[in-house]
């Protein structure tokens, strides 16, 4: 289980959900932020902290699309690798330790809502 | 001259004083055990009282809805019946074995001589966010902690954050201090909106929208001067500064442990059935260990720990049963 940051965060990226994150486990990409389900330990805190709603935990997602596309695009950030880039991200294991990542996938650069 | 205490000793050793390892203590005393807590936390709860005190928890047996703190609380009063001692504020930095026993040292030099040591350290040790700017200031001009409110006395010091430790010492010291700028990345704070009233009604100067760009002074006499602050709109100003007090929040990591020769999974320690790790009397429980088919949640822990418990007493005391017997048949 795991939070997901979802479609009011494109463009927005206010990133309070990093600064409350206990594992830092919230890369930030160009236009959005990513949260990494292996590394999130399930505690909430950045639910309550997105000034635009944008995070929800990932089981709302099975009964709603776009949700579930967010979910499955949450992944492929870390998945595979991303645009100018060889490897995939994997589990960092911190997002402060890497710094802004400034990329997104094709599925976040290229949304419209 | 350095000072040598006398090692302590207890039966078992808990590291992490979240709801595992507090209810590994009262499991502990019921397996009539001695017992000693550690946390490098301030107070007891783990991530209960670090993260969501005033929340409801809902998913522990037998408690339909209890607010964390109030959970807590039961689980210090359900220890309490065998008066573990709590090393609390401390930190384990290093576990070697001494005739096949576990030493444990915490950081402000405590030796302890354990029969057994059970890890229940959750999500590790949460070490502070740094500041973007002034790490160089660190221990003269910048800290990220209060420990004593009155060496701010009469002087003129900057808070940054926007939770409830930046609103708490915002609100302290502007009674004490010359000056308190309050500084905060963003537009809205996330502590206790009576807090903030408090804050918002005394002499502070709060600047949101605003982060600190730079520290200022003698550097070498480790004497502060001022502080640059920038707006989002991109407008710079220079604040007075004798200190600044920067609470980000933190993050954890396994910390110290990692390097114990533990056998590890990731972010978590890998235990058998039993609660044990690779290392010999050094058992692992709740939030820090993993297995194949872990789930990662309190019940689960309460669980863990006592399986733990109970092993480590037969591993102590071949002659001891490993079932229990009932707490009913208690006092």
């Amino acid at each position: 289980m795991s939070y997901v940051i979802g479609a009011p965060c494109i463009d927005e990226l206010d990133r309070a959900c990093v600064e409350v994150c206990p594992v830092d486990c919230i890369y930030v990409g160009d236009r959005k932020s990513y949260i990494n389900s292996n590394e999130c330990i399930d505690c909430g805190a950045c639910e309550v902290e997105c000034p635009v709603d944008a995070i929800f935990v990932d089981r709302k997602a099975r009964k709603d699309p776009e949700l579930k596309a967010f979910l499955e695009d949450s992944r492929a950030f870390f998945d595979e690798p991303l645009p100018g880039r060889d490897a995939p991200l994997g589990d960092p294991g911190g997002a402060q330790k890497i710094g802004e990542i400034g990329v997104d996938t094709e599925f976040v650069t290229n949304f419209s809502a | 001259m350095a000072r040598t205490p006398s090692p302590m000793q207890t039966d078992v050793l808990i590291v992490g004083a979240g709801p595992t390892g507090l209810y590994g203590a009262y499991y502990a005393g019921f397996r009539g055990l001695s017992t000693i807590v550690v946390d490098v936390l301030p107070q007891a709860g783990g991530q209960v009282m670090a993260l969501y005190p005033e929340k409801e928890i809902r998913d522990v047996a037998a408690l339909p809805s209890i607010r964390g703190r109030d959970f807590v609380a039961n689980l210090v009063e359900q220890a309490a019946a065998y008066e573990p001692s709590y090393l609390l504020g401390r930190q384990a930095v290093a576990l070697v074995h001494e005739d096949g026993k576990p030493v444990v040292t915490l950081d402000d030099g405590t030796v302890i001589n354990a029969e057994a040591v059970v890890l229940t350290a959750g999500i590790g040790t949460p070490t502070p966010r740094p500041l973007e700017c002034g790490e160089e200031w660190l221990g003269s001009g910048l800290s990220y902690f209060v420990v004593d409110p009155s060496v701010h006395a009469g002087k003129d010091v900057v808070v940054v954050g926007g939770g409830d430790s930046a609103l708490d010492w915002a609100d302290a010291l502007s009674r004490i201090a010359r000056s308190v700028t309050l500084v905060h990345r963003r537009a809205a704070f996330r502590g206790h909106a009576a807090t903030l009233t408090r804050v918002r009604d005394s002499a502070c100067v709060i600047h949101t929208d605003t982060q600190v760009t730079g520290l200022h002074g003698d550097l070498a006499a480790g004497r502060l001067e001022k502080v640059t602050l920038r707006s989002k709109a991109g407008e710079e100003s220079l604040v007075a500064a004798d200190h600044v007090i920067a609470a980000l929040g933190f993050i954890s990591d396994l910390g110290p442990l990692r390097e114990w020769g533990l056998e590890l999974a990731g972010r978590s320690v890998a235990v058998d059935r039993a609660g044990r790790t690779n290392l010999p009397r050094v058992y692992a429980a709740g939030d820090l260990t993993d297995y194949d088919g872990k789930v990662k949640l309190m019940s689960v822990g309460f669980g863990e720990v006592a399986i733990a418990m109970n092993h480590v007493a037969v591993d102590l005391d071949p002659d001891l049963t490993l079932f229990p017997g009932h707490s009913t048949e208690g006092a």
